[in-house]
């Protein structure tokens, strides 16, 4: 039988703030999942654009001192109207001292500055980590629930004291982790992140790792037991796509994400010269900005490619969706990717997609040309495939046309479900 | 009396190297010979030598009453020349008893039916003259790659002097009371027609090891009372058993008994009193009152649906096609042999078969695929492609 408690999820990223695919994955499933489940949503920050039925979402910024009033849920219909915040390059520069700095103070009028804010990160992140933290656990205990369900670490602290304050069952679901986003090589023994994910997911009754591949990186780098982590894939809404045709014959081969370690830019570089040494009618436009930016742009100018390479900036949605719209390939090469939500929005827009085997993404869409993160070899032979040979195109797109459709929020809701049912024995 | 035609295929394709773009312009080498080199003396080592010598010893104790059938493509005969001259020898064996017929197909196990008649025939020649050299045999009947057919195929092959051509029984061609174990008339060029009985082909090549099915463990006693049902029954011919050579110890292990339950074959169908014929002996059987077997579109032995997807479904298998094919002036133009041949092997039909998205979780199709997946496949033998055209010039 299908779960039917009540559920009170601790988020952080939600529209209208998106910086990365946390708070489209959480809106995804939130929506979803309250079709079976009603769901209270403790968030930082809160828009009323997003209220919407059967789904009540308590926003910290807005509260003062005795929050709830102001928040009493509110029926609509359902109007989604994402406006994008500006991305945040580093989001974790924590130090390890922080917390017994904030730990100790006193919800209050403090919050509002602190979260009323279009960053959800930022220099202050721990600081907002703990606030929320007390701010959660004080609002959550005005409500009635029976599992507690958690995203990332941000939100790790208030979903442990809840825990312990309740009794309640806590579900922790990793959309991605401190060694994704700085590499395993590092050492973690300093990392309040590293450490807050690890508790967080020892804490859990159950853990949901976004794919087999994230599942994989808790067993090995945190030790988790295999046992509780139940991998949930993300998914996409259907939605209108479209195609604009380029002028001339110049191919263009997309990269979009934070210029960061995470996302193997440099890997990108060194494909994309090794193509260019056999093939040159094509040029790669680079959508995103992060602390590897300038590094990137030194190397293109060095090698000489600067006529081949566009450098946009951080792409507003409408943007993005001009850009793939035009795009004959997304390349998405990430040393590290827990799932890799873009490439889900490249293939709706019927680009094929190259993709590192070290991403979660790769495991839902087959049919799409996958090597090693480090392989450039092997990405430069897909992408001079990709640009000469048209039947791999027509059947990449086709066969992932037909992935895409199994892939809804509707079937990620029911496999939460089941965790639901699990841990609520 | 119903006699068992007992027909094995014997293919090996020249698998193409690891091809990157980088090479393309600068390597005009393609085959990935440690590779065949390795994969024919594996299947050498587990099929073609014990199986053969086991044909040769039944030959041998029964004095001519057990008879079988080869096709052994030109792509394989010339790596067994190449790599591994002792598998040659002892087919040449079998060929030597008179017990053994060998079937003629295309030089390079291709398409080139469905693409150019002309390359076809080419091909067809070419492999007759490659049985009698190297194996000392006249071929007089044929079977085209993966058994594909279709009426046009016995005009295309006339004047070849061919007595029988092979075709898979494909059940939503075999109407009106007809089966495969007739030896039906072509609905065109007046040829016999020998259908595949895909039923008793299957319990050996398939669900022989399939420890689910009733009939497992299958023993020879038991598969011979299951011929003598058919053969027995009123009008029936023929039961032809058709099957991938590499059955015999590569598909299904040694352990799994398929070699003792081979040797037993013979011993339990002649006692049974059934007999063992080759094609071209049931050729002769052709009467006036035999049945038309009518195939207006193609046919072939694979997969459920008996066509030809595995090979032609996919953007790229088409688009692949379609390129080697679209070369053919430029081939011959060159008056170039090695050219020719760099095209013939091109044109193997398993490079095709790995490309089939559509199969690839089929594990049938997965165990015969040097390649991860059909995109590789594809982009692998495009590149070769590229090469190959640009030194056409």
């Amino acid at each position: 039988m299908r779960y039917h408690g009540k559920i009170l999820m601790l988020g952080w990223e939600y529209p209208p703030h998106l910086t990365g695919g946390l708070g489209t994955a959480c809106h995804g499933l939130v929506n979803a999942l309250k079709a079976y489940v009603p769901i209270t949503l403790v968030l930082p920050t809160f828009s009323e654009q997003f209220v919407e039925e059967r789904l009540k979402i308590v926003g910290l910024s807005a509260q003062e001192a005795g929050y709830l009033e102001r928040n009493k849920p509110v029926h609509t219909d359902v109007k989604t109207v994402v406006v994008d915040a500006e991305l945040d390059f580093d989001p974790y520069p924590v130090g390890i001292a922080f917390e017994v700095q904030v730990a100790e103070q006193r919800v209050g009028a403090a919050a509002k500055p602190l979260f009323n804010t279009k960053e959800p990160y930022g220099p202050r992140i721990l600081e907002k980590v703990y606030r929320f933290r007390d701010m959660a656990v004080e609002a959550a205990q005005q409500e009635d629930f029976d599992i507690i369900h958690a995203h990332d670490w941000i939100t790790v602290p208030a979903a442990i004291r809840l825990k312990e304050l309740t009794g309640k069952p806590l579900v922790l679901h990793v959309h991605s982790l401190e060694t994704d986003r700085i590499g395993e090589q590092h050492d973690f023994s300093q990392n309040a992140v590293y450490e807050l994910e690890r508790k967080g997911m020892e804490a859990a009754d159950l853990v949901i790792p976004v794919s087999e591949y994230t599942k994989k990186c808790a067993i090995k780098n945190y030790g988790i037991d295999a046992g509780k982590l139940m991998p949930v894939y993300n998914a996409i809404n259907p939605a209108e796509t479209f195609r604009i045709e380029k002028p001339g014959d110049e191919k263009l081969v997309v990269f979009l994400g934070r210029i960061t370690y995470q996302k193997g830019p440099e890997f990108m570089i060194e494909s994309a010269t090794k193509l260019l040494t056999k093939y040159k009618k094509v040029k790669f436009a680079v959508a995103g900005t992060g602390d590897k930016l300038d590094l990137l742009k030194a190397m293109v100018a060095q090698r000489g490619l600067k006529d081949r390479f566009v450098f946009t900036g951080f792409l507003p949605t409408p943007a993005v969706r001009q850009l793939l719209a035009q795009a004959d390939v997304y390349f998405m090469p990430s040393v590290s990717e827990p799932f890799g939500l873009s490439a889900l929005e490249a293939a709706q827009f019927e680009v094929p997609v190259i993709v590192s085997t070290q991403s979660g993404v790769s495991e839902v869409l087959p049919n799409t040309l996958q090597a090693d993160f480090w392989d450039t070899d092997r990405f430069a032979n897909f992408l001079f495939a990709l640009l000469n040979y048209e039947g791999l195109r027509r059947d990449l797109v086709a066969n992932t046309n037909k992935d895409l459709r199994h892939l809804t929020w509707d079937d990620s809701a029911r496999d939460v479900l089941e965790v639901y049912s699990m841990v609520a024995g | 009396m119903g006699t068992v035609c007992l027909y094995f295929q014997v293919h090996q394709p020249y698998r193409l190297k690891d091809y990157s773009f980088f090479r393309i312009g600068a390597d005009h080498n393609y085959g990935a010979t440690q590779q065949n080199y390795a994969i024919l003396q594996r299947v050498a080592d587990l099929c073609y030598l014990p199986a053969n010598e086991l044909m040769l010893k039944l030959i041998d104790r029964y004095e001519g009453r057990f008879k079988v059938t080869y096709s052994v493509s030109g792509t394989a005969l010339e790596q067994m020349a190449q790599y591994c001259p002792e598998v040659l020898e002892s087919f040449r064996a079998l060929a030597a008893t008179g017990c053994v017929e060998f079937l003629n197909e295309t030089q390079y196990h291709s398409l080139a039916y469905l693409f150019s008649r002309e390359e076809f025939l080419r091909q067809v020649e070419a492999h007759r003259q490659q049985v009698q050299t190297l194996l000392g045999y006249r071929t007089t009947s044929f079977r085209n790659t993966e058994l594909i057919y279709d009426n046009s195929l016995p005009t295309a092959l006339a004047g070849l002097g061919f007595k029988a051509v092979l075709a898979e029984g494909v059940d939503r061609y075999l109407l009106n009371n007809l089966t495969p174990n007739h030896v039906q008339r072509s609905a065109e060029g007046d040829m016999a027609v020998l259908l595949r009985n895909y039923r008793l082909s299957d319990d050996i090549a398939f669900r022989f090891t399939d420890q689910s099915w009733s009939a497992w463990p299958l023993k020879a006693d038991t598969y011979a009372g299951w011929l003598k049902a058919l053969l027995t029954q009123e009008g029936v011919e023929t039961a032809n058993i058709f099957l991938d050579y590499e059955t015999f110890g590569e598909h299904r292990k040694r352990e799994s008994g398929i070699f003792d339950f081979m040797e037993a074959l013979p011993k339990y169908v002649l006692g049974n009193g059934q007999g063992f014929a080759t094609p071209t002996e049931l050729a002769a059987t052709l009467a006036d009152t035999s049945t038309t077997y009518d195939v207006p579109h193609p046919t072939s032995w694979a997969d459920a649906e008996r066509d030809l997807g595995a090979w032609t479904a996919d953007h790229m298998q088409k688009d692949a096609l379609n390129r080697i094919y679209a070369l053919e002036e430029r081939v011959r133009a060159s008056k170039d042999d090695n050219v020719l041949e760099v095209w013939g092997r091109l044109q193997t039909s398993d490079h095709f078969y790995y490309m089939s998205t559509k199969y690839w979780r089929d594990p049938v199709h997965q165990s015969f695929s040097p390649y991860k997946n059909p995109y590789d496949a594809y982009i692998n033998y495009m590149n070769v492609l590229t090469d190959f055209e640009m030194v056409l010039g």
